[in-house]
């Protein structure tokens, strides 16, 4: 890792870092209703507090509500010199309330036609046709809860006036998003809004907007002239930072006695809260496996919740865990072998596209020995502790797109630095572009300096959304390498006489193909003394027609309790197909947090609201609870690595997300291998787990089971 | 608010005659958590980590007294947990290492949480507990020690000094139920031991105070319905009450087939 050292030592700046002279705090004031008017609010007593500067309110401030729609929303800041001198002044603003019935339910809010959007359609071929002639039909209901992203690093930012000028330090996914949204809003020139983010401790998808954090800060510091910091606390955090929306998943499939899938339908309900968008619940129910009759209808429920946000691969989680829970009841239905299910209705093509490249087949035969370990352990099996194996498959995005660009100069001392105003999430983007330009310009990776984190002192970055950042920036650098790998060539081919084409670098020397010339890169650029050589890239096209995907497989291990109902998981192999692999070190990270982020969404997660007020239970990191080291099994990881031949450049993909999307139902699919018992909701609890062997016995001896 | 640091027994007494208000604190796993969330706001902080007499265990005359210092780390190792497995067992699943590092039985028995994961072991040994103040000590069984939820039945100016467990031979073992598998408030817990021919259980998490049932030991096969019969859990995010009761029959029926094998 390039930055590890300053990582390490506490050096690199995060926004939580970023303490600006005369800086002042700010709070927030939140709805403790899920649903109410603020018939009158008055912020004189608070002004007077102690330390406190300036305090903002619904008409001063897009961002802050008079009719906040869920619990936690924002109505009110206060700017003091310290954060707990406005934390108490928070409490001297008078507030007349009046609540209002919130609605919970997201099925109640799709039957009141209460939406955040129309009803999303998604229809092909003849599905109820395709249905009455299936051999077989499997349906079920699957549920899935709400849960935060909790990043390290809460959201916050600092905001600063220098004149007309806003420079904002923030925690975010999306520099360049920043800057123009927060423009926008406030009716300023977008170079008049500089963003930086240096370090960044995680976002998970929660960080792509500017949030009401940035709009307090900037209105407060216009108003004090003073620099002003607004971050969340960790109850903040697990209110009204976003979160993955709970689904209601009603799936059905069709087959023939072979295993053929004929039919798949299904109706959605994703409860998005007072405000957000449609995630693709739907998209695995379409894009997975190959079917030619597909009908699909996504609901947004319009409730007094906190609105969700993208939360890594959203949608897709919740839908792969529906679907692939499904896939394996109609593999016990059939008494087919689930890999080999999915190996029968593998998609060679996108409803007719080409994928740029797909190596789906490859992760199962990969997947093979992994699968195999099955047989040996389900023999461990006793009375109380029921061992079992399960698999699912990984579609998901992950190819980036135009634009990016970034910048390379090679200084006379033979050393490069690759310029680009874009953001580090924390996925090590620092060392990812830096192996690109070390490669392409043939230099040993320590030569190598990335600056980013700055939209004053950089090009246009993409966001770091999608699993795009690898995918879309590093093609633009590699080409800005290219740029300065061309005109070092030039250069050196007039100093010593040869044609270009018969030069290259290599370990950091200009050699040719003769071997008769062996030049250190800084004699060649050291002509030059304090010229420099500058580059540029620009990111290309993704290919025309072509869908890019990501794709993968895992097999998780799981040991089940069944008279406490607690689920072990044992270990998780996990195969992805996402091009080539810039740095594995890297790769294999990600893929480890995705699996344990997954695991805590499938077995322990779970914001809690009082189904009564839509108060929110689990407001720390006690009552919500995020899996423990001591909770992570054994990973193992491997990758493809074949690069798209058809994708830019680079031939990567992104694997943020694809991880984290296979994980419940592979955990799901493996308690049924071990105990019979078919998982509809997450998360999988003791009680849920106990819950579900008592259906399932019930199901044996044909009674109805009970819900 | 104060923060008085007494160096002696006799002076935290003093301190505590002087100012009834001030919140004892040791680790701080405790206090500390409601300050931060500001469920308490104490005039005054007693800080106890410099009193020698608190810190530490010893054998007397046939029990174990450990001093309300003793931190879990310091249970759940040498010859202390040799002599006091149940206790060894409850303390690593306490919190994390720093936790444990940290936090005391003192505390546990001050907070006097249902949650409290020393007080099951504690209970199941008849555990007796040292209480002083500067008009006198006084020694209460644990039983009339813990008098409801979070309450216990020291006056405003004692302090809890130390607890006394026999030190007798006997059989016995703890388990807990969390939703993960570390830093978890017990869902349940509970603590078993064969004393003889008596059977003892205590379960944490399962009513509003750590509860302690007994039977004969002729009356094994009936004790894991007991031991849930007698528990009073309720639903919160931690788990419901029909788990709870479940989860006290399974763990009974396993710590009695553990503790006499």
């Amino acid at each position: 890792m390039a930055d590890a050292p300053q990582r390490a030592r506490g050096e690199a700046q995060y926004t939580a870092d970023v303490l600006l002279p005369g800086m002042l705090h700010a709070a927030l004031l939140r709805s403790p209703h899920a649903y109410a008017r603020v018939k009158k609010i008055d912020v004189r007593r608070a002004l007077e507090a102690p330390g406190v500067h300036a305090a903002v309110g619904p008409e001063d401030v897009e961002a802050l509500t008079d009719e906040p729609g869920f619990f936690g929303a924002p109505v009110a800041a206060i700017a003091a010199n310290t954060v707990e001198q406005a934390r108490a002044a928070l409490e001297l603003i008078d507030v007349e309330w009046e609540p209002l019935e919130p609605l919970l339910d997201p099925d109640e809010a799709v039957r009141r036609g209460q939406l955040t959007d129309e009803p999303r359609r998604n229809e092909r071929g003849d599905f109820e046709r395709a249905l009455a002639d299936a051999d077989v039909v499997v349906e079920g209901e699957y549920r899935t809860q709400v849960v935060l992203h909790n990043p390290l690093e809460t959201h916050q930012s600092v905001c600063r006036w220098e004149g007309d000028t806003l420079e904002i330090y923030t925690s975010t996914q999306y520099i360049w998003g920043i800057r123009s949204r927060v423009a926008k809003q406030l009716g300023v020139e977008p170079d008049n809004v500089r963003v930086v983010c240096n370090y960044m401790g995680g976002g998970f998808g929660a960080k792509n907007d500017p949030g009401e954090y940035t709009y307090v800060a900037a209105e407060l510091a216009r108003r004090t002239g003073r620099p002003v910091k607004c971050a969340l606390t960790r109850r903040e955090e697990n209110l009204a930072a976003g979160n993955r929306n709970a689904t209601i998943q009603r799936l059905t499939v069709g087959a023939r006695s072979d295993g053929t899938i004929t039919a798949l339908g299904g109706e959605f309900v994703n409860a998005v809260g007072w405000d957000g968008w449609i995630a693709p619940t739907d998209g695995p129910m379409q894009t997975l496996y190959h079917c030619e009759n597909v009908r699909t209808v996504t609901y947004g429920a319009k409730i007094n919740t906190a609105p969700m946000k993208a939360f890594r691969a959203p949608g897709y989680v919740e839908g792969t865990f529906g679907l692939e829970c499904l896939l394996d009841e109609l593999a016990a239905r059939l008494d087919v072998d689930p890999l080999e299910l999915r190996r029968k209705n593998y998609a060679h093509s996108s409803n007719e596209r080409p994928y740029s490249s797909k190596n789906l087949m490859e992760c199962y035969r990969r997947a093979e020995p992994h699968w195999e370990r099955r047989h040996e352990l389900r023999t461990r099996s006793d009375s109380t502790w029921k061992y079992g194996a399960g698999l699912a498959s990984q579609i998901w995005y992950g190819g980036g797109g135009p634009p990016s660009y970034a910048w390379t100069r090679v200084g006379s001392d033979g050393r490069i630095t690759v310029i680009t105003a874009m953001q580090d999430i924390g996925t090590g983007t620092r060392t990812a572009m830096a192996q690109i330009a070390a490669e392409e310009l043939g230099v040993p990776l320590d030569r190598v300096r990335v600056e980013l984190g700055d939209s004053a002192r950089g090009p246009f970055a993409s966001i770091s959304a999608g699993s795009s950042t690898t995918p879309s920036m590093g093609p633009a650098v590699r080409a800005a390498a290219a740029d300065a790998k061309r005109q070092i060539i030039e250069i050196a081919a007039q100093r010593h006489h040869l044609e270009e084409r018969v030069l290259d670098i290599s370990d950091g020397n200009v050699v040719s193909a003769d071997g008769n010339l062996s030049s250190p890169l800084e004699e060649i650029v050291g002509l030059l003394e304090n010229a420099q050589i500058l580059g540029k890239g620009a990111r290309g096209p993704n290919p025309t027609g072509m869908q890019v995907l990501t794709f993968g497989v895992q097999v998780a291990e799981v040991a089940v309790d069944v008279e406490t109902g607690e689920v072990r998981v044992l270990r998780v192999a996990a195969i992805h197909d996402v091009g080539r692999v810039i740095n594995p070190l890297g790769a294999s990270s990600q893929v480890e947090g995705g699996i344990i982020q997954g695991i805590g969404h499938t077995l322990s997660e779970q914001r809690l609201l009082d189904p009564a007020t839509g108060t929110v239970l689990t407001q720390s990191l006690d009552a919500y609870r995020l899996p423990t080291i001591a909770d992570v099994p054994e990973i193992v990881c491997e990758l493809i690595d074949k690069p798209d031949e058809h994708l830019t450049n680079l031939g990567s993909k992104g694997l943020g997300e694809p991880p984290i999307v296979p994980i419940a139902a592979a955990i799901a699919n493996a308690i049924r291998d071990a105990t019979g018992a078919d998982i509809h909701s997450l998360p999988i609890t003791r009680e849920e787990m106990l819950r579900a062997l008592e259906a399932a016995k019930q199901k044996q001896r044909g009674a109805p089971a009970a819900v | 608010m104060d923060v008085l640091t007494p160096s002696t027994l006799d002076e935290a007494l003093r301190l505590k005659a002087e100012v009834p208000a001030a919140r004892p604190i040791q680790g701080g796993t405790d206090v500390m958590v409601e300050l931060n969330f500001d469920r308490a706001r104490p005039p005054a902080l007693l800080n106890l980590n410099e009193v020698r007499e608190l810190r530490g265990w010893s054998r007397e005359n046939g029990t174990l007294r450990l001093g309300s210092g003793l931190t879990y780390t310091e249970a759940m190792a040498g010859p202390l947990a040799e002599a006091f497995p149940a206790l060894a067992e409850a303390s690593r699943t306490v919190g994390s290492p720093q936790i444990r590092n940290r936090g005391t039985i003192g505390g546990n028995l001050g907070t006097a949480s249902p949650a409290g994961d020393a007080l099951p072991p504690l209970l199941v040994r008849g555990a007796e507990v040292e209480l002083a103040s500067v008009r006198g000590a006084r020694t209460l069984l644990l039983t009339e020690f813990l008098v409801g939820p979070k309450r216990n039945a020291l006056e405003p100016d004692e302090l809890v000094t130390a607890v006394r467990v026999p030190a007798g031979p006997g059989s016995e073992t703890f388990m807990k139920v969390g939703p993960r598998n570390a830093m978890v408030i017990a869902v349940v817990s509970l603590a078993l031991r064969v004393d003889g021919d008596e059977l003892l259980a205590s379960y944490g998490s399962a009513g509003p105070v750590t509860g302690l049932v007994r039977a004969p030991l002729s009356e094994r096969a009936g004790f894991p319905e007991q031991v849930a019969a007698a528990a009073s859990p309720i639903d919160d995010v931690r788990g419901t009450s029909a788990y709870r009761r479940h989860a006290l029959r399974v763990l009974t029926t396993r710590a009695l087939d553990r503790c006499l094998a």
